[in-house]
């Protein structure tokens, strides 16, 4: 695999006080979704600023499809999109016309950007309202204009900033379709940040979890949650036969079974792979001919994760005046 | 690449061209309020003409339409910059940033965009003066005239108020210096009356004063035809100061970006 983004003890401090992005280091490979995951000011939006050239790293070096994003702006700039998490469509003018301003900002030929926004247009189900004022759209539908500007000159990474900001579940879900989609449908290589688990989980090929600018962890949701142990299984027996203990040493035998304990009158058993350890475990309680009366399967979340390796929950820090102007902006246009 | 910032100029000022003419109140407001200057005042000050100081001018309505358009362009451009601050509260500016464009297209299509709305604007009043009695001796190119000088100030303002856009963050703050900026230019002009009846300290200042330099000659091209000997030092004066304040605004931009 080819690192499209390469990130070398990348720094960002601002004006002399705050550390924003504190040495990291990364690479992101062509055509994976990889996320920055990471609490309000974490740092995530200034990784992004610097990568696509507009901000100087007060340190280190990143590489974008090859190119220096400090020396070589220009080229850098030309292969990639950018959704910021502002939404940033202009609300007087139409999709169509916010699409136009977007390809001639990129110099698409007459003809090409003619074809190209009619494709964007039908990727993100805009078709319909494609000549209608933005002022109109639902904050569900600004975003998905935004994505599909971003997408405008066929970059080779797209950056979105939190792209499901202020949305609802179900706008937040279709969001996600398309992000997915996209990824099937191009092979664009996708760098996304936001604080929101489920969305990393949902999204993301690779994840950084990132805090306080530096970056904590790097990996797979998956392996990252089983790294930090397994599957939390519930059991409890429906007929004391009296042959209970002989099941639990059968489970407790079970090579992916890490520890079972009695918790009130059930069972609590951490194992590897939960969804393939259940059925094995009731084929060793059948056994003995106990009989499983219920049964659950927790999976540990990345709330988990982030916990484990930052020391603490996800949390939500009051921004600058700007900053919760900008949330509240943000909210009432997605209310619309 | 040079014919790439021509074209990102034209992109940028298409945007701001096509955003004003959506935002139809604005476009009669921007109207309706000079007019209505135009019409109290130049009923109220119908006699002030007598006065020897105005030398002749036919009427008050003749003497003070040229700086009535002025205004119009001066409104124009000080709020030219608002737009730059507005892009930067809202994320397009950074979009705009990140796509491959030329960093001084953004300032200078903005620029021109304030001053062609404000020729719209300088046209559309003329016009309702014309209808409202006002004279203009050299015809239609004079007409066109005017609307150029009343222009060029327009684009000076609005280089003035993105320079300051790219230094104050804030919409509130920028509004507040701007305005702070128009009344004082307004009224230490030669727009309403003629620096001979001024008293001399005052005289002083509306002489340095960019409006009077633009109005001057607009209203020596309304009224009295065209007196090359004056109008050229006027016109050379604003647009010096316009390329170099359109320089500024510039380069200050493009620091407030990196």
């Amino acid at each position: 695999m080819v690192a499209i983004i390469k990130a070398e003890n990348l720094t960002k401090i601002y004006a002399g006080q705050l550390k924003a992005v504190d040495s990291i280091s990364f690479d992101v490979e062509e055509g994976e979704i990889y996320g920055f995951l990471g609490p309000n000011g974490a740092g995530k939006t200034t990784t992004i600023l610097v990568l696509i050239t507009l901000l100087k790293p007060t340190g280190g070096k990143a590489t974008l499809c090859g190119y220096d994003v400090t020396k070589e702006t220009a080229k850098v700039r030309s292969c990639i999109g950018y959704v910021s998490q502002d939404t940033a469509v202009d609300e007087n003018l139409t999709g169509r016309e916010n699409l136009l301003l977007q390809g001639r900002f990129y110099h698409l030929p007459k003809d090409t950007l003619a074809n190209r926004i009619d494709e964007v247009l039908e990727m993100v189900d805009l078709k319909d309202r494609a000549d209608d004022l933005v002022s109109t759209y639902s904050g569900g539908m600004r975003k998905r204009l935004d994505i599909a500007e971003g997408l405008i000159h066929r970059p080779k990474i797209l950056f979105v900033d939190e792209p499901t900001l202020g949305l609802d579940i179900q706008t937040r879900h279709k969001i996600w379709e398309y992000i997915q989609r996209l990824r099937r449908e191009s092979n664009v290589t996708i760098f996304l940040t936001t604080h929101y688990m489920d969305e990393a989980d949902a999204l993301c090929d690779r994840i950084s979890i990132i805090d306080y600018g530096r970056i904590k962890v790097i990996g797979k949701p998956n392996e990252l949650k089983n790294q930090i142990g397994g599957d939390i299984i519930t059991l409890k027996f429906s007929e004391q036969n009296g042959r209970t203990e002989e099941a639990i040493a059968k489970i407790k035998a079970l090579p992916f079974v890490e520890s079972i304990t009695p918790v009130a009158s059930s069972y609590t058993i951490v194992v590897k792979n939960g969804e393939t350890a259940v059925p094995k475990i009731f084929e060793a309680a059948n056994s003995v001919d106990v009989k499983v009366q219920a049964v659950s399967l927790k999976r540990p979340t990345l709330d988990n994760v982030f916990l484990a390796y930052t020391g603490r929950a996800l949390r939500e820090e009051e921004g600058s005046k700007d900053e919760i102007m900008q949330e509240r902006m943000r909210l009432r246009r997605a209310r619309q | 690449m040079k014919t790439n910032v021509i074209v990102d100029v034209w992109n940028v000022n298409w945007r701001e061209l096509k955003r004003f003419m959506r935002q139809k109140p604005r476009i009669v407001m921007s109207i309706v309020q000079p007019i209505i200057w135009l019409a109290l005042m130049g009923s109220m000050l119908e006699n002030v003409v007598k006065l020897p100081y105005f030398r002749g001018v036919g009427s008050y309505l003749d003497y003070m339409a040229p700086g009535i358009v002025v205004f119009t362009t001066l409104f124009g451009g000080v709020f030219g910059g608002l737009s730059v601050v507005w892009d930067r509260r809202f994320g397009f500016l950074n979009k705009m940033l990140a796509a491959p464009i030329s960093r001084s297209a953004i300032p200078i299509g903005k620029m021109i965009a304030a001053t062609l709305v404000s020729g719209l604007q300088a046209t559309i009043i003329l016009a309702l003066a014309l209808a409202m009695g006002v004279n203009c001796v050299t015809g239609p190119l004079g007409l066109v005239a005017a609307i150029m000088i009343a222009m060029l100030l327009c684009l000076l303002l609005s280089g003035v108020s993105l320079a300051l856009g790219a230094v104050i963050k804030t919409h509130e703050t920028l509004m507040v210096v701007m305005n702070f900026l128009t009344m004082p230019l307004m009224f230490t002009s030669s727009a309403l009356f003629p620096l001979e009846a001024m008293p001399s300290w005052l005289a002083d200042i509306a002489r340095w004063n960019p409006l009077t330099h633009t109005i001057d000659p607009i209203r020596i091209i309304m009224t009295k035809g065209w007196e090359w000997s004056t109008i050229i030092p006027d016109i050379a004066v604003v647009s010096t100061l316009t390329i170099t304040v359109a320089l500024i605004a510039t380069m200050l931009f493009r620091r407030s970006i990196s």
